[in-house]
C-alpha cells in the first residue's frame, strides 16, 4: 500500500522546474528519506502533498485522496517556516498545539519531551536552535495521524540535538508504525533510520529504493550520495 | 563504523551492508562464542533499535531471523530469550566455523596458495 503516490508530477516557478515529471510512491508504515541537495525540489515536493503546491501537470494521491483539507487532517507537517509563540512556556506550547491540531496526543508530547529532555517551563524565545527543533518535532510526533513530513529536520542544528531527534523518531516509530518521509541533505546521522530512499535532483527522482538492498548493491547512502550528486 | 556496547553485547555497524544481516550475524556470534548463554535475555527491539540508533524495522528483520532459526524464543510480555537448546547453540556454532573456514579458504586462493599447503599451514599454526 502507498500512503502518496505522485504521478509525473510537474511544477513550475517562471522558467525553473521545482518539479520535472516526477514520479514516485511512498509506501504506507515505512520510513522513507528524500534525499537530494538544496534546491532538488524536496520542500514543493513536501508542499504538493499538502496541496499548499499546485502542480501544473500530473497528480498526487494522498492517503487515498487528492490533497484537501480532510487529507490533511491525517498529517503532522514539519517545515522551517513554523513558529511558537516567543512568550509560552515549552508546556504552554505543547498545550496551545492540542487546542489547535486534530488528533493530539497531550501525553505522549509530555512524555516525548522528558525523553528528549527539554525542559517543560523553558521559554520559547530563548530556547536554542536545537532545542526549538526538539520542540517542533515532539509537536509533530505527538500527533496521532497517518503521515509525518519532516521537511529538514535535522538542518541546522548542534549534535547533541540531532541525536534527540533520531532517538525521538525511533522511539514515536517503535511505539506506531505510521508513515514518515523526511527530506535531509545531511545523510550521515540519518541514513539508518530509512527503510526506502529517494535520491532527488533538479526536480526528478535519479535514484530510489529499499535501502538495504540498495546498501548489499551499491554501498552507503552517504557514498550513494557522493556519487549521484559529486 | 562506530562500536556500540549494550550490556553482553557489542556491535559495530557498517553502513556500506545491509544493517539486518550485521545485527543477525553479531548476535549469532555472541551466542557462538558464549557471550550469550542459553535462557539469557536480549534487548528488546525498540531498546535494541534506540541503542543502535536504527529503523526498528531493521532490527525486527534480524530478530525474525534468528526465532526462525530456533536460536531465541519470544515468551509473551516477557521479551525474548537465547534457547536453552545445545543443539540449536550448536548447529550455530557450525554454520559460523564453516563460515570462518570458506573465509580463509577465499584468502588462500587470493594468495595463490594450494589447498595442501594450506591444510600444512593449519596443522602448523599455533593453536593454543
Amino acid at each position: 500500500m502507498m500512503a502518496v503516490n505522485l504521478e509525473n508530477a510537474t511544477k513550475a516557478y517562471g522558467s525553473q522546474r521545482a518539479l520535472d515529471s516526477l514520479t514516485l510512491g511512498l509506501p504506507e508504515g515505512q520510513v522513507t528519506g528524500i534525499l537530494g541537495p538544496n534546491g532538488a525540489g524536496k520542500s514543493t515536493l513536501f508542499k504538493a502533498i499538502i496541496g499548499l503546491v499546485k502542480l501544473d501537470a500530473g497528480s498526487v494521491r494522498v492517503l487515498d485522496g487528492s490533497p484537501s483539507w480532510k487529507t490533511n487532517g491525517q498529517i503532522s507537517y514539519l517545515s522551517d517556516q513554523c513558529r511558537w509563540y516567543g512568550s509560552h512556556t515549552v508546556r504552554q506550547a505543547i498545550d496551545y498545539a492540542a487546542a489547535v491540531f486534530p488528533h493530539f496526543d497531550q501525553e505522549r508530547a509530555r512524555e516525548l519531551a522528558e525523553f528528549m529532555r527539554l525542559k517543560n517551563d523553558a521559554i520559547v524565545r530563548t530556547l536554542s536552535r536545537g532545542e526549538e527543533a526538539r520542540l517542533k518535532l515532539i509537536i509533530c510526533l505527538a500527533r496521532d495521524v497517518r503521515l509525518m513530513l519532516l521537511d529538514e529536520p535535522f538542518s541546522g542544528i548542534d549534535l547533541v540535538s540531532r541525536e534527540k531527534i533520531i532517538q525521538g523518531l525511533i522511539e514515536s516509530f517503535a511505539e506506531r508504525k505510521q508513515t514518515i518521509i523526511i527530506s535531509t541533505h545531511e545523510i550521515r546521522e540519518a541514513e539508518s533510520l530509512f527503510d526506502q530512499v529517494a535520491f532527488i535532483d533538479q526536480g526528478q527522482v535519479v535514484l530510489a529504493g529499499e535501502v538495504e538492498a540498495l546498501r548489499q548493491e551499491k554501498g552507503s547512502l552517504e557514498s550513494i550520495y557522493r556519487g549521484l550528486f559529486q | 563504523m562506530e562500536e556500540v556496547n549494550t550490556g553482553d553485547l557489542t556491535f559495530t555497524l557498517d553502513l556500506s551492508k545491509p544493517l539486518w544481516g550485521q545485527v543477525l550475524h553479531q548476535i549469532r556470534g555472541a551466542v557462538a562464542r558464549s557471550d550469550l548463554q542459553p535462557g539469557d535475555k536480549i534487548p528488546s527491539l525498540r531498546d535494541l533499535a534506540q541503542q543502535l540508533k536504527i529503523n526498528p524495522n531493521t532490527v525486527m528483520r534480524a530478530y525474525q531471523e534468528l526465532e526462525r532459526d530456533g536460536l531465541t524464543e519470544t515468551r509473551r510480555g516477557q521479551g525474548t530469550f537465547i534457547t536453552s537448546s545445545q543443539q540449536k547453540i550448536s548447529d550455530v556454532k557450525k554454520l559460523l566455523a564453516g563460515e570462518a573456514a570458506k573465509e580463509f579458504m577465499l584468502a588462500m586462493k587470493t594468495l595463490g596458495v594450494s589447498k595442501k599447503d594450506a591444510c600444512t599451514l593449519l596443522e602448523e599454526a599455533k593453536w593454543s
